[in-house]
């Protein structure tokens, strides 16, 4: 589908309250919007504190988000990334057992963040996170291919994605 | 052969090469032009191209900076030929206007999550059947 470009001038504004979900109590906007920034802002420096590589990374998908962060943010009528997809995406970051290298990111049209595992051109694993705890994910190794869905319980990493990505780290 | 008002043949042929713009650079590994799978993805079972045959490169980064939203910018084109898109089991078809406009079609329709992974599968068979071109 090719949609007409359409301004985005309160994209950072509308992301980060977007981001910051119904953490924010006032009905002043001004101050939502500062009080989301804020929780964002803090929530991103102690990921990176924390979590070493992993921060940094999550840090990448906070900066993902807000470069996607209202409708149509590409000109081909994408859907912004979500508060759940952004918070689910980084739920899965901090549960990667060590020694599993980190994946590359990227943002779907329907809001969804993909974090994709691609050591050479023709060897890619690719999972979605999106706003539901059923992931999409898929691989193309040379001629084997194949896709599934798996249930993500915010504990542990399902097995099946987990053997998937070792096989492609 | 049927003619489009651009001057295009209605029919996309197999050796053609289609742009796609690249308008996050997170659509693409920095450290070796990599294209990942969600540059082909889409929202309305249609993936939006540009025939790039008969655009000289000037143009087509013309075209990709007219259809991107103000205040963002084009990183990149990802090129791939229409032989390779319909190896992967999917169609391009003619869809003008805009001028010289077509889109990759035949993905499996429906929101389900298995339909997405599906999608998910072919997507990385066009991202690894492509070339990036950055921006000058």
């Amino acid at each position: 589908m090719f949609i007409q470009s359409a301004p985005v001038g309160t994209s950072l504004v509308t992301g980060l309250v977007l981001l910051a979900g119904p953490c924010s109590a006032t009905s002043d906007p001004g101050q939502t919007t500062h009080q989301a920034r804020t929780s964002i802002i803090r929530h991103a420096e102690q990921s990176r504190a924390l979590f070493g590589e992993k921060g940094d990374l999550i840090s990448e998908i906070f900066e993902l988000a807000e470069e996607c962060s209202v409708e149509n943010w590409d000109g081909y009528d994408s859907a912004p990334i979500s508060a759940q997809s952004f918070q689910t995406a980084c739920d899965f970051i901090r549960l990667l057992p060590d020694g599993i290298p980190l994946p590359e990111i990227s943002s779907e049209p329907d809001g969804s963040i993909s974090l994709d595992w691609m050591p050479s051109r023709y060897r890619t694993f690719s999972l979605s996170i999106g706003t539901s705890d059923q992931f999409a994910y898929a691989w193309v190794d040379g001629s084997d291919r194949g896709h599934a869905v798996a249930r993500f319980d915010f504990q542990t990493i399902p097995e099946r994605i987990l053997q998937g990505i070792k096989l492609f780290a | 052969m049927d003619m489009l008002l651009s001057g295009l043949p209605k029919h996309v042929s197999d050796e053609e090469s289609l742009a796609r713009f690249l308008n996050s650079s997170a659509l693409f590994k920095k450290a070796d032009g990599q294209i990942k799978p969600a540059a082909f993805m889409h929202r309305n079972e249609e993936t939006s191209v540009f025939r790039q045959d008969t655009i000289g490169e000037e143009s087509l980064w013309n075209i990709g900076e007219e259809i991107i939203p103000e205040g963002r910018r084009i990183h990149g084109i990802a090129l791939i030929q229409a032989a390779g898109v319909r190896l992967a089991g999917l169609d391009v078809v003619a869809k003008e206007p805009p001028p010289k406009h077509a889109n990759i079609v035949g993905w499996v329709a429906g929101s389900t999550t298995i339909n997405k992974a599906r999608n998910k599968e072919l997507a990385i068979l066009l991202a690894q059947g492509a070339e990036l071109k950055r921006k000058p």
